[in-house]
């Protein structure tokens, strides 16, 4: 297990030696649980630093928001950045550094390895803990354990993680600088893809109908969008500013740019952004599963891009952020493809 | 005098049944659909045992998305408008905690009391509010009390309910209220001094519940004000991923969007159609020159808060907040309001 100590001191030491600008990490949120995503800048605040099984975001996203930050601000980096990663935020940075994003040097990568368990789904603690509430969450084991007003509460990991943790078989961050942790490569816990698996037991009728009632409940928050690190797009297809606005851009050119999709949160506006959104994220998704958590309305939307995933798993034998100099599914090209029509 | 009645719970669907049949009302209440807490036309079986909705009751008078007026436009002729007014359907919702009610209140604010619009007013007359008192412990979200509400608080609402077991303890706020009660076929009884003895211990109960606090909120509208330019901003919204589920949810949020949405070409023929804006969008206030000037989630952070402590504050001297802590408890990264408003309190002078 993970000692907190371990990283706290990683952090701590890294900015001290000034080594990084910067560590991204979590700190306690307000209410103590859940974990809440933080960038520390002094060795001193490397004690706020946590790591429980609430400390599901993937802070990959945060690498992308400094990039775009010091973009819009016209600063150049100086020293690389640290990001503490878990398996899937480490996918992640891997995808982005594939596709350029970052390069590998401007990022210090502290690895923490999911080991034996994974992120709490809070609805199925929820369920588990019967009203009571609970304020704080810490591995143990097999078990997580939970702080409430009733003392502590102890639930079986597998009971209350995340499918995604479940179904993940890479806990251990690959890419890193540094790792804490055990290696726990190709632990699944579930079958991976099950839970698409189990829901690819309804006939396609079925499945229509499904995704026609989860897309017309969907109210375009765009969480799912904005927390994914792989939609980074400045400009989303989906927004009025879909054009680059200049100064000799006219009032025509704005008033006629192409709206792809309305505002109105309607049907078949959701259907076309979340197609549009799968078809951006194959190959790229990595199924850290985040746009699925901060859904308000629980749609289910990794069955979205778990499909695209295991499509190119079975047909590419492709796996989203496996390597940074490996070929990207979409972005790469070979002048011996097999198939003629690339050529 | 107000109307106090006493309703057995095994008969609230004989209420429900006779406020469809001789009062024409369509009832909502909330019905658990796909893990989330939604307000549903009722069927046959409605339980209140419901914590707060995901989404508040706001869209019965404000709806994500609704047609001002159709447009056609034939060439050579002059362009045809028809205005589209809502469905005159009478709809009562039922199970309304207080702070929602209190969002009905500055709903009413913005769009019945100051401006005149005729879209929301004609929701808004057909709309009752049968509100449920929180006499469960509270969510670890809630933060009413310190915005000058209750868990009890009947602001807004029509009727409000308190579960007292068996049965419900039912009170009219409002005339609409008094005759929902009185509509024919009712079951409800009259409440007996026993009755009322007990809603006010329950009551009483309630408003005891510890909850989270907004410290000194009198002081937050001038705090906030002087902290216009702090650097906290930046820095309280480091985590901010700019979706928009804090302002989708709350029951108080009225910014909207006018856009036209056309239907065909030849002739021209569309729709002008209201939806809602969301301040926390990178194209919230977008200027048509591409300048914007919330061009940041530390600029857009601020402007949902201030709007919630300060501005409304300032406009209809009233917080805008109405504690039910949906922007807390859905919010992705931890943003939560009551601990940013405690903090720019704590740095600003
Ligand atoms: S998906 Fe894997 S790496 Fe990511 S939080 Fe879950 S167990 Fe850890
Ligand atoms: S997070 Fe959910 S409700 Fe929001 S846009 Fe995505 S699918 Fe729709
Ligand atoms: S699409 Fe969802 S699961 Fe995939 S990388 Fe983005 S947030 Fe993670
Ligand atoms: S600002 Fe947040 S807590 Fe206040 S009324 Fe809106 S959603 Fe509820």
């Amino acid at each position: 297990m993970i000692n907190i100590q371990d990283i706290r001191d990683t952090a701590r030491d890294l900015l001290a030696k000034g080594e990084v600008r910067a560590v991204i990490g979590w700190r306690a949120g307000s209410r103590g649980m859940p974990a809440e995503p933080v960038v520390i800048t002094a060795p001193e605040q490397a004690d706020e630093l946590v790591w429980d099984p609430t400390c599901y975001h993937n802070l990959a996203l945060h690498l992308v928001e400094d990039r775009k930050f010091l973009a819009h601000a016209r600063k150049t980096a100086g020293a690389p950045i640290g990001i503490i990663a878990k398996g899937c935020d480490a996918r992640a940075i891997v995808v982005l550094m594939q596709e350029n994003y970052f390069k590998r040097e401007d990022v210090y990568i502290i690895g923490v390895s999911c080991e034996g368990s994974g992120m709490i789904a809070e609805w199925k603690v929820a369920r588990q803990l019967d009203g009571a509430v609970p304020t704080a969450a810490a591995f143990a084991g097999d078990e997580f354990a939970f702080a409430t007003a009733a003392g502590e509460k102890r639930l079986p990991a597998r009971e209350v993680m995340a499918d995604r943790c479940l179904e993940c078989r890479n806990p251990f961050p690959k890419e890193h600088n540094v790792a804490l942790g055990e290696d726990k490569t190709g632990r699944a816990l579930e079958a991976p893809f099950a839970a698409l698996a189990r829901f690819e037991t309804r006939s396609e009728g079925e499945r229509w109908e499904f995704w026609q009632r989860q897309f017309d409940r969907c109210i375009r928050c765009f969480a799912c969008r904005s927390v994914c690190p792989m939609c980074y797009c400045e400009e989303c297809v989906v927004d009025s500013i879909n054009i680059a606005v200049a100064p000799e851009t006219t009032a025509e050119e704005k008033a006629n740019r192409i709206r792809w999709i309305e505002r109105s949160a309607v049907k078949s506006e959701n259907i076309t952004y979340h197609m549009t959104r799968a078809i951006h994220l194959a190959g790229r998704c990595v199924d850290c599963g985040e746009c699925e958590r901060v859904c308000p309305v629980n749609i289910p939307l990794r069955l979205l891009n778990n499909k695209m995933e295991r499509e190119a798993r079975e047909r590419f034998g492709y796996e989203p952020g496996a390597s940074i100099g490996g070929p990207s599914l979409v972005a790469s090209f070979r002048d011996d493809d097999p198939g003629a029509f690339i050529r | 005098m107000s109307m106090e009645k006493i309703l057995d719970k095994a008969r609230l669907n004989d209420w429900i049944a006779a406020l469809a049949k001789g009062g024409d009302w369509e009832v909502h209440a909330p019905a658990l659909e796909d893990g989330v807490w939604t307000y549903k036309p009722v069927g046959d079986a409605v339980r209140m045992d419901h914590p707060n909705t995901k989404q508040p009751p706001k869209g019965f008078s404000f709806p994500q998305r609704e047609v001002f007026f159709s447009f056609e436009q034939i060439k050579g002729e002059a362009p045809r408008l028809t205005q589209v007014m809502p469905d005159p359907k009478r709809r009562a919702v039922f199970g309304v905690r207080p702070c929602d009610g209190r969002g009905a209140v500055r709903m009413d604010r913005v769009f019945a009391d100051n401006v005149n619009d005729p879209y929301y007013q004609a929701r808004r007359k057909n709309v009752a509010y049968v509100g449920l008192a929180c006499n469960t412990p509270p969510a670890a979200t809630c933060f009413c009390k310190s915005v000058g509400g209750s868990p009890v608080s009947t602001d807004g609402l029509d009727i409000l309910l308190t579960d007292l077991g068996d049965r419900y303890h039912v009170a009219a706020v409002t005339e609409t209220g008094k005759a929902m009660m009185a509509v024919a076929g009712s079951p409800l009884a009259d409440a007996a001094a026993a009755d009322r003895k007990q809603v006010k211990q329950v009551h009483g109960e309630a408003v005891a519940q510890p909850q989270r606090a907004v410290n000194n909120p009198e002081a937050a509208p001038a705090k906030l004000k002087a902290s216009f330019n702090s650097p906290l901003w930046e820095e309280l919204a480091r985590a901010c991923i700019g979706c928009g589920i804090c302002t989708f949810l709350c029951p108080t949020c009225h910014c909207f969007d006018l856009n036209d949405e056309m239907t065909g070409t030849v002739p021209i023929k569309g729709n002008r159609v209201r939806t809602w804006d969301n301040c926390q969008f990178p194209d919230f206030t977008m200027h048509s020159s591409g300048h914007n000037p919330r061009e940041n989630t530390a600029a857009r952070l601020r402007q949902r808060v201030c709007h919630k402590f300060q501005y409304f504050h300032e406009n209809f001297g009233m917080l805008q907040c109405t504690g039910c802590g949906r922007c807390v408890s859905e919010c992705p990264v931890g943003i939560d309001i009551v601990a940013v408003v405690n903090k720019v309190a704590e740095h600003v002078a």
